[in-house]
């Protein structure tokens, strides 16, 4: 049926900021989504608060909103914009929500919206358990023995009903958060409240355990006509009871019988016409009984999903797009297939290959958090391979998780060796069978100690309940290994004698040059020679959605050593883009965003782009965002692979964080050209002795220095540029390790951690400037010309991850003198580090004196932001220069200070990780960010704390606790607050402070000085803000306690007097001015104009 | 062992198989569905065939004897690119080698199966041969050349008329049976239907005089030289009762009523088919085993027969239709939708019996 005429305007939120549980696949899939509504004809309004998204780059809606994903806000877009329908479908949980709210709030009514993709009926039936329930029983299909509970007793009478373990589900929350697996009463009635108050509707499904079920899920999408097809099966290896978004999981199902397959697809068929969705497509899943094959449905997604990410990247089928295109109306048959051009939408795809998804977690950066799996999602980000069997699908994907891995252990990394291995005692065996039963991040290594130490395949099922099928294949894995390791050169002089048909068998499974050179006592480099001369090469297949039944215009590739090659290097000039890998704290969706540009800008020009990158839930994965796309791992053989293939006029390593850029010296070494800014800079950046040297030659400051290699140095650097001095490792991203230290306890404690993560790069020691204002720079520059981005200054002070700080765009508080220090500085840099591209430079300001921190002489994290901020494409900008362009002749010679303010404010994943301490430090904790814009910087900043997720309130009270430094500064907030009509509670201390200066406060009991305490305050919904600073180092336990209530109770809050500060005087412009919207354009409108003077 | 595969075209793939065997020739083909391995191999329509699979891991969830679609395997052989050594499903009874062996199936491994499958979409359909004994190019070319086509359908058919389904049944039909498969025959049955599996010559006369209410002529080889010899036989029974040709039945019953059966290029192997009303804009996903097709031009051209479903893909023809002659021909599988419920086109047929 052809496209719905009716329908003019459409509204399409985004999902916000990147979180755990909803990351960039909500880009893709929201990108995806607007071309597809463009490409129809459609006015298209896009609402998303996060600028490093390439979905809010103007042109891809027609009206561009940077606001909070709020129904204030969204309500207010709505009676401006007046569109005819909204797509909630594409936004994550977060959009679907925020529709769903919509319509109960009667807005959707009032101004005449329709819902399209998923009546809001649909999305009722899916996400309401109750509802779901009965919806599954009237069809037949079994769910798991459950209660819809909506307090703590009538949870326990349920549950104790059902028996233990159980299961608890928090009704509309994304990434299973709030959920848990409970074995008895104490946790059932402590994870019950924690449920209930996770749920925004305050319900939370008790539900009978399926615990070590097999795990499967169904893509299924839906037209207007009815006509329903699968784009596939999905088998998750970690059985029931790990998030399938913790999941490695496997496409297609590898131990379903064709019988059990069928059975399954015609329950997802029931199941999607039941809920209704009519336009668009759904996730289903399932828990299977492995003893008898018993099914249950365990919850559908009415909406683009993590998992339909993957399962479009897996098969090559476009769903978010096509998905769209049903939304209004079109069937399945009149889509086109973009990547064969010659079929329609309206089949199933099938596959010849493996995919593997693992995932990146970063337990790391939380330090007492536990290093456990379970119902709620903790990873960051996700890598996928494609191998043409599993046992090579397995170890790409650990490659690609750029963990240091390389392979299936054999690497030289394995925290347990081979001799411990042979005389494992019973504390490692317990370890060992400890790690393989309770489900964790390093689960998989430990399954191979076991087959190593052993273990059956057998015992390994029984501890792990994962499919035997996976195990085997992991212990041919390990047979192998041990059949090449016979071969293994024991005079030392690297010569290798390998079978030529064992080299192909091990580079078949998967095997990498890094792993033949451990077990062969070589090095990779010679494995490499040593492969080609055996003419053992990679091959490239492709992902072409049909097995190779048709021919396959825009395919995407992987490699594999197979027989035939089907790659299809063209006669083109073109250029090499390094994406960024896994999502990670530290490295995300800007890294992807400015590789994306980078694609955009080589096609501009005419040259071919060759994107390189696992990461499935990027726009850079997208089949159409690059000339060729290859799905490979991000590592030096991998990559040259594809390089001596392809043979590209060069590399772009700038764009993709730090993993290309660690990659840019060996690919050098390679005979890589890499393009822009040389290697030799970037080493002169990253070297502290060098970068001190052009520092000491441009006469500029740093904090005073030095570097150590161990504990001893470091006590003597420390002790001639005096305590607190900030530690940390080089070549590091996000400020892994990066501590202050106080005092030589601390130096000592934090120093091994930090040698450990620097590896052979000594740890660098500075002078920590207290109360120091940061700033960061982002430059481009040609060669001759250097241009200023922007200048964002930090609002909380030096100490905090400039990753993790609020920064606002142009500088609210420093002085023209201060603002062209650094820009004089910045311009002087770049000229000697002869900066082609784009440059980042971190700046601390004391006193009126400006020092250097750091320069990096790639993208930063801010460069989407600040794009966004001053409407100039920079990343595009400095991909042309790349090729020769001057920015003369791009038009970008002048520093654009805009007149409205932009906000950027980081959010943390702090409600994962029970029990860790929110506050901030030198190392970065954010997963992603957001931005406020507003004429004023104090509304810009209130407009960011809000699209973050603070609730910000405009009335109530306030509990302040701050340290005594902060005893001075706090009173004319508390002031404000007061004026403003807030009650305020405050401990004694900062309560005896307040009330000497005449503000009325309430004293509070701290948590050991009896009850009624803060937290019972809390907890009765008293407080609607908190300010508390922590007091000393080492924070105090119950600061901790105060703090951890915070996330559970989500109450806005702030851990520093400048948060504090800035959240005052935005309240204060909320309620005296209120919040008004403006989108991109109008805003860029008025700057084109200015520009034009 | 090493083997070796010689295409009717000089290519060939080398390949491991188990032990050593026969030469062995045959049509290749390629099918793309991920599961079934099993059911591909004992359905009769793919009997003589040198099956290709393109998923590249087979036996993963082994094999159980209630998995075959009739007695016996039929392929010649069955190239694959890995086995799994091990399967895991609670329903398996034993691994896919022993099953081949057991069937005497010749399995090829180790084969780029993808490239193979490129080549014959490339090439269009062709010939091949399998040894492990003679890997000499012109000897095994000749090999194909020479090579018989077996009798196939004397061999699949039912040998004389057999009763199943249930005894005292409300509707009696008779099957012509050309190959047909249990899960056809499962599906029949849970209709309550009392069915007759009648060997695939049986004359005209024999069939009315046991006085089905309706006719299904079975999928089955469609190459197989003996289906031209009872186009006689069906154009008799045309008209006399409902009958639904099913697959290679359907371009038996199209040819019947004197439309062109054409061979397509490759055909379609696997169960991802979308077909499609030429009028409307609901069609289906279907299971689809055929490389030649009914012209549609020909069928325009017959009296009171119309086209009711199109593949998608290249528009041939899925399925045909007379009101008044009471005739469905369905050129893809009615496969069961699972949970052992019947399939919709089963179930119209049954109504048209009714009326």
């Amino acid at each position: 049926m052809p496209r719905r005429k009716d329908i003019k305007k459409v509204l399409m939120i985004g999902s916000g900021p990147i979180i755990i549980g909803q990351a960039c696949e909500f880009d893709y899939s929201g990108s995806q989504a607007c071309k597809a509504l463009r490409e129809e004809g459609y006015f298209t309004i896009l609402v998303n608060s996060n600028p490093a998204t390439i979905m809010t780059d103007p042109g891809l809606a027609d009206v561009t909103y940077i606001e909070p994903l709020t129904i204030e806000t969204v309500t207010k877009i709505i009676a401006k914009e007046r569109p005819d329908a909204i797509l909630p479908t594409l936004g994550g949980q977060t959009g679907l929500n925020l529709a769903f709210f919509l319509m109960r709030a009667g807005v959707l009514k009032k101004f005449g919206v329709e819902s399209i993709g998923a009546a809001v009926d649909a999305i009722s039936c899916a996400e309401d358990r109750q509802l779901f329930k009965k919806a599954m029983q009237e069809i037949g299909v079994d769910v798991p023995k459950s209660g819809i509970v909506t307090s703590v007793e009538e949870g326990m009478r349920i549950g104790t009903n059902i028996g233990f373990p159980l299961i608890l589900r928090p009704a509309y929350c994304l990434g299973g958060s709030g959920g848990a697996t409970v074995y008895n009463k104490q946790e059932l009635e402590k994870f019950l409240l924690k449920g209930l108050e996770a749920s925004p509707v305050h319900q939370v499904l008790v539900e009978q355990s399926v615990l070590g079920w097999k795990e499967i899920e169904f893509e299924v999408m839906r037209d207007s006509a009815d006509n329903v097809i699968m784009i596939t099966s999905m088998e998750n290896v970690d059985p029931m009871g790990v998030h399938t978004g913790d999941s490695i999981v496997v496409a297609p199902a590898q131990t379903l019988t064709a019988e059990e397959y069928a059975n399954f697809v015609h329950l997802s068929k029931k199941i999607i016409r039941r809920i209704g969705i009519s336009g668009g497509g759904a996730n289903i899943q399932f828990a299977q009984d492995p003893a008898n094959g018993h099914i249950v449905i365990i919850e559908v997604n009415p909406r683009l999903s993590r998992s339909s990410a993957l399962a479009s990247k897996a098969t090559g089928f476009p769903i978010a797009r096509v998905a769209t295109k049903l939304a209004i109306g079109l069937t399945l048959p009149e889509v086109m297939n973009q990547i064969t051009a010659r079929t329609t939408s309206f089949f199933e795809p099938t596959v010849d290959y493996c995919v593997f998804k693992i995932c990146r977690f970063t337990f790391e950066k939380f330090p007492g958090s536990e290093r456990i799996l379970n119902t709620s999602m903790k990873a960051v980000g996700e890598a996928m391979s494609i191998g043409r069997n599993f046992k090579e699908a397995l170890q790409k994907g650990i490659r690609s998780m750029e963990i240091s891995r390389f392979g299936f252990g054999c690497d030289g990394k394995d925290k347990i060796t081979d001799s411990m291995l042979l005389k494992a005692d019973n504390g490692l065996m317990k370890l060992i069978k400890d790690k393989i039963r309770i489900p964790n991040d390093e689960r998989l290594f430990y399954i191979r100690y076991g087959l190593k130490a052993g273990l059956s395949v057998e015992q390994i099922h029984k501890l792990s309940r994962i499919d035997p099928w996976f195990i085997d294949n992991m212990k041919e894995l390990v047979e192998l290994e041990e059949k090449v390791k016979g071969f293994r050169n024991k005079e030392g002089d690297k010569a290798i004698e390998l079978p030529d048909q064992l080299l192909g068998e091990a580079k078949r499974n998967g095997f990498s040059d890094r792993q033949l050179a451990f077990l062969l006592n070589s090095t990779e480099e010679e494995i490499r020679k040593f492969r080609k001369k055996q003419n053992k090469k990679a091959v490239y297949k492709l992902v072409d959605t049909c097995a190779g039944e048709f021919g396959a215009k825009q395919p995407y590739f992987y490699s594999s050593y197979d027989s035939s090659d089907e790659s299809r290097p063209s006669k083109n000039k073109k250029v090499v883009i390094l994406g960024g890998g896994p999502n990670r704290i530290g490295q995300g969706i800007e890294f992807d965003y400015c590789c994306c540009h980078a694609a955009y800008a080589l096609k501009e020009e005419g040259i071919d782009s060759i994107m390189i990158n696992c990461n499935p839930e990027t726009v850079s994965t997208d089949y159409d965002t690059s000339d060729r796309l290859y799905f490979e791992p991000l590592t030096l053989e991998d990559i040259l692979n594809i390089i001596e293939l392809e043979k590209p006029i060069g590399a772009i390593v700038q764009f993709g964080g730090q993993t290309p850029l660690n990659l840019a010296v060996p690919l050098l070494k390679a005979g890589v050209h890499i393009l822009g800014t040389t290697a030799e800079s970037i080493d002169i950046a990253e070297d502290r002795k060098h970068f001190k040297q052009m520092l000491h030659k441009l006469q500029l400051t740093q904090p005073d220095n030095g570097t150590a290699f161990n504990f001893k140095e470091a006590q003597a650097v420390a002790r001639t540029i005096g305590y607190p001095v900030l530690i940390r490792p080089s070549y590091v991203l996000g400020g892994r390790a990066m501590e202050i230290a106080y005092d030589e306890k601390a130096l000592e404690r934090f120093i091994k951690e930090a040698a450990e993560v620097s590896g052979e790069h000594p740890v660098l020691i500075d002078k920590f400037l207290e109360d120091a204002i940061e700033v960061d720079v982002d430059l481009i520059g040609d060669g001759e010309t250097f241009v200023i981005g922007g200048i964002l200054e930090h609002i909380e002070a030096a100490g905090i991850h400039s990753g993790d700080s609020a920064m606002s765009l142009p500088s609210y508080s420093l002085s023209q003198e201060v603002l062209d220090k650094i820009r004089e500085a910045s311009r002087k840099m770049a000229r000697e580090l002869g900066t082609r591209g784009l440059m980042n430079v971190q700046y601390a300001v004391k006193d009126g004196q400006v020092y250097v921190l750091e320069v990096n002489p790639r993208a930063s994290r801010t460069v989407p932001f600040v794009s966004k901020a001053i409407g100039v494409p920079l990343a595009k900008l400095a991909t042309k220069i790349m090729l020769g362009r001057k920015l003369k002749d791009l038009g970008f010679t002048q520093e654009i200070i805009p007149k409205h303010f932009c906000v950027k404010e980081s959010v943390f994943p702090f409600n994962r990780f029970a029990g860790v301490d929110i506050i901030l430090g030198p190392e970065m904790k954010s997963t992603g960010e957001v931005m406020g814009i507003d004429e004023d910087f104090s509304l810009a900043y209130i407009k960011s704390q809000i699209a973050a997720g603070q609730n910000i309130p405009r009335k109530g009270s306030v509990f302040i606790s701050v340290r005594d430094k902060d005893k001075r500064p706090v009173v004319f907030i508390a002031k404000k607050l007061q004026e403003l009509g807030f009650r305020i509670y405050a401990t004694s201390g900062t309560a005896a402070a307040l009330e000497k200066n005449n503000i009325a406060v309430e004293a509070v009991c701290k948590i050991a000085e009896g009850r009624p305490n803060i937290l019972d305050l809390m907890k009765d919904g008293k407080i609607q803000l908190v300010i508390n600073t922590p007091s000393g180092r080492i924070p105090r336990q119950d600061e901790v306690k105060i703090r951890s209530q915070v996330i559970l109770y989500n109450i806005p809050y702030t851990t520093t007097i400048y948060g504090a500060q800035a959240t005052v005087n935005g309240l204060e412009a909320l309620i005296k001015k209120g919040l008004k919207v403006k989108s991109l354009q109008e805003y860029h409108k008025t700057k084109k104009t200015r520009s034009k003077k | 062992m090493k083997a070796i595969l010689m295409l009717e075209d000089g290519k060939s793939f080398t390949a491991e198989a188990l032990g050593p065997c026969p030469e062995r020739a045959g049509e290749v083909i390629f099918n793309t569905a991920v599961v079934g391995y099993q059911e591909m191999i004992t359905d009769p329509a793919n009997a003589g065939k040198i099956l290709v699979l393109t998923y590249p891991l087979i036996g993963n969830y082994g094999c159980a004897p209630k998995f075959n679609e009739s007695g016996r395997a039929w392929v010649s052989a069955v190239v694959i690119k890995e086995s799994s050594r091990i399967y895991s499903n609670w329903q398996a009874k034993y691994g896919f080698e022993e099953f081949v062996k057991k069937q005497n199936v010749v399995m090829l491994s180790g084969v780029d199966t993808r490239s193979l499958t490129l080549h014959l979409r490339q090439k269009g359909w062709m010939q091949g041969i399998i040894s492990t004994t003679n890997f000499d190019k012109n000897r095994l070319l000749a090999g194909i050349k020479n090579y018989k086509k077996e009798k196939l359908l004397p061999e699949i058919s039912v040998k004389t008329i057999i009763e199943t389904g249930r005894k005292k049944a409300k509707h009696r039909i008779a099957v012509l049976d050309l190959g047909i498969t249990k899960s056809l025959i499962r599906q029949l049955q849970a209709l309550g239907l009392s069915v007759m599996l009648c060997p695939y010559d049986t004359p005209a006369e024999e069939v009315l005089r046991l006085k089905p209410q309706a006719l299904i002529i079975s999928g089955g080889p469609e190459a197989a030289p003996e289906i031209k010899n009872i186009e006689e036989n069906v154009k008799q029974l045309i008209g006399k009762l409902p009958i639904l040709g099913i697959s290679t039945g359907c371009l038996l019953l199209a040819a019947s009523l004197g439309a062109k059966i054409i061979r397509m290029k490759l055909g379609h192997h696997g169960v991802n088919y979308p077909i499609c009303s030429p009028t409307s804009y609901k069609g289906e996903i279907t299971v689809q085993n055929h490389a030649y097709a009914v012209d549609s031009a020909s069928v325009s051209r017959i009296k009171n027969v119309k086209i009711t479903a199109i593949n998608l893909n290249d528009r041939t023809v899925e399925s045909i239709e007379s009101k008044k002659l009471r005739l469905t021909g369905i050129q893809y599988y009615p496969v069961s939708p699972g949970f052992d419920e019947v399939n919709p086109i089963l179930m119209r047929f049954i109504k048209m019996i009714k009326k």
